[in-house]
């Protein structure tokens, strides 16, 4: 019939849950936008802000710091250090595990592989459908955010927005690339989720928890968080050399998967 | 001609020490059907995913259509029909759909021979997988195998589930499929669904390939059994002198007799007596097996 079927057919069956994440992504959004004028016009919110613990200001500072007060500090602190990569990852790690153990899990894997087609495509193609429909939530996010910011006057360009959202794309990529890789190897769905969650959060608390304990330090370059958050996309747009990292590791993981896949006995 | 499969020495161990398969060579001749047999457990599976490199042999080789099936995969499922032993569809699709995506897969432009099969297996298309018995499920593995008109059917258990009227229809795929001059490669753990379609059966057990024989060359080596009723019984082992006659058991004026090869013998000598009823029942290849299977090691 026509060209990538399995990236298709991946795709149709994402289909519902892509629109139950979108609706969830635009809630977000809505929400908080939708309490930002609030909060601008309370400075008592950004002393009490200012009052946080050092470590949780850490935790969820973005970019350039724990800034409350302006329409990228707030964007930063509410949703990119936490929620916008938290639900991206989620949602590519969830599809990622699922492409190839998934498919074994199920017992759908002897079925497709009956088939004149090569691991390495079945891999190439459920990693595009992968990374097609995080492209696609990004956008709707991206989308609503702009909106958002549009109607209630927020002063930031939506272009930086975007760009916020580019890098937090690739980095659910990346997670969601180590999930592909990791169900290409031990080939059991549940086992792929829980090793990519496990290093998500190593990298999170790794990446954050740098700024107030220095034994941390020299590790931060080698977490994806640190090449997502640390360019301070909302104030300053797009760093392609941080971006090549992001896109490097997706890349990486997912070429890591096919060979994996083609090397080792499938499971029933 | 160039064999359809040839094995040689195939192994495979699986970590942990389940059982695999050990040093199994078989060669399968273009066109013919056949018989893989053995009990559960025995490595038919193994076997057959070791063919469709879904497995990769610890040690010798096999070679599917005259390719290697780990280097020339996609070129050799192009020319395969494959029905899993553990058939799993995606159950969200409905038949068509699945066959759909089946045949975009093997870039075909329609469904080929699905429909046909689907209505010769009186299988709805419209209804979505999940809502199919097992038997319905079947007909879908078996219509996605056969769909494409390939040279080679690798077909695992593929009746488990049909009614006996779907068997059948099964069976006369499987002739007409042969006659067309395809090559069946049919798996089964009951003799008795494979020596009325195949031209020669292979028995495994325990990983090891017992024996390789002709169904007819087998039917002639095999037992029959022969029911007496006589109006005045003559006294046990009356017949133990007869060459290929056990005496297995008697109910009343009933003898009931094993019988090896030729029958003149013992027909000569039943016209001594006064015989009220005969029954005989033609050579079983159950018999056969299960007395292999009996055998102890």
């Amino acid at each position: 019939m026509t060209a990538l079927p399995i990236l298709r057919r991946t795709l149709r069956d994402l289909s519902r849950s892509l629109a139950w994440w979108s609706l969830g992504l635009i809630g977000l959004a809505a929400m908080m936008i939708g309490v930002y004028p609030s909060v601008r016009e309370s400075p008592g919110l950004e002393d009490l802000a200012q009052n946080y613990p050092e470590a949780l200001q850490e935790l969820f500072s973005f970019g350039g710091g724990f800034d409350y007060a302006s329409p990228a500090g707030y964007m930063g602190v509410e949703l990119f250090s936490l929620m916008v990569p938290l639900l991206l990852i989620i949602a590519a790690v969830a599809t990622g595990a699922g492409a190839i153990a998934g498919e074994e899990d199920r017992g759908t894997m002897e079925l497709l592989l009956a088939n004149p087609v090569s691991r390495r495509r079945i891999v190439t193609e459920k990693a595009l459908a992968m990374a097609a429909e995080t492209a696609v939530l990004g956008a709707v996010l991206w989308v609503a955010l702009s909106l958002g910011v549009a109607i209630i006057g927020m002063e930031i360009s939506v272009w930086r927005v975007g760009a916020a959202v580019v890098a937090a794309v690739l980095l659910a990529l990346g997670f969601g690339a180590i999930a592909l890789l990791t169900g290409a190897v031990v080939g059991r769905r549940g086992a792929a989720v829980g090793i990519t969650a496990a290093l998500a959060v190593a990298a999170y608390l790794v990446n954050s928890l740098a700024g107030i304990v220095d034994a941390l330090e020299p590790l931060r370059p080698l977490t994806p968080f640190f090449h997502y958050e640390d360019p301070d996309p909302l104030r300053h747009g797009l760093a392609p050399a941080h971006l090549a990292v992001l896109l490097a590791i997706a890349v990486v993981a997912a070429g890591a998967a096919a060979i994996a896949f083609d090397r080792r006995d499938t499971c029933r | 001609m160039d064999a359809v499969i040839d094995a040689v020495e195939l192994t495979k161990r699986y970590r942990g020490g389940a059982r695999g398969v050990t040093g199994l060579t078989l060669s399968v001749t273009p066109g013919e059907v056949f018989g893989f047999l053995g009990p559960n457990g025995a490595g038919k599976s193994t076997t057959i995913r070791m063919m469709l490199d879904l497995l990769r042999p610890t040690s010798g080789h096999v070679r599917v259509l005259g390719m290697d099936p780990r280097r020339d995969g996609v070129a050799v499922r192009a020319r395969l029909g494959y029905v899993p032993g553990d058939l799993r569809l995606y159950e969200r699709l409905t038949g068509r759909q699945l066959l759909r995506h089946m045949a975009g897969l093997r870039r075909m432009r329609d469904l080929g021979d699905g429909e046909a099969l689907a209505a010769r297996f009186d299988l709805d298309l419209d209804r979505p997988i999940r809502a199919l018995s097992r038997g319905n499920r079947q007909k879908v593995g078996i219509v996605q195998a056969f769909m494409h008109r390939p040279d080679l059917l690798v077909l695992d258990e593929p009746t488990s589930g049909l009614d006996p009227l779907m068997q059948r229809e099964f069976g006369r795929l499987v002739r007409e499929t042969a006659a067309g001059g395809g090559t069946v490669f049919l798996s089964s753990h009951v003799l008795s669904e494979v020596q009325h379609l195949a031209d020669r059966v292979a028995l495994i057990r325990e990983g090891r390939l017992e024996l390789v024989s002709g169904v007819e060359e087998l039917r002639s080596r095999a037992r029959s059994r022969v029911e007496v009723t006589f109006a005045d019984p003559p006294p046990p082992g009356a017949f133990d002198d007869l060459p290929g006659v056990v005496e297995t058991g008697r109910e009343g004026p009933r003898v009931l007799l094993r019988l090896e090869g030729d029958a003149d013998a013992l027909v000569k000598r039943l016209g001594g007596y006064t015989v009220r009823a005969l029954d005989a029942h033609e050579a079983d290849l159950e018999d056969v097996f299960l007395s292999r299977y009996e055998e102890p090691r």
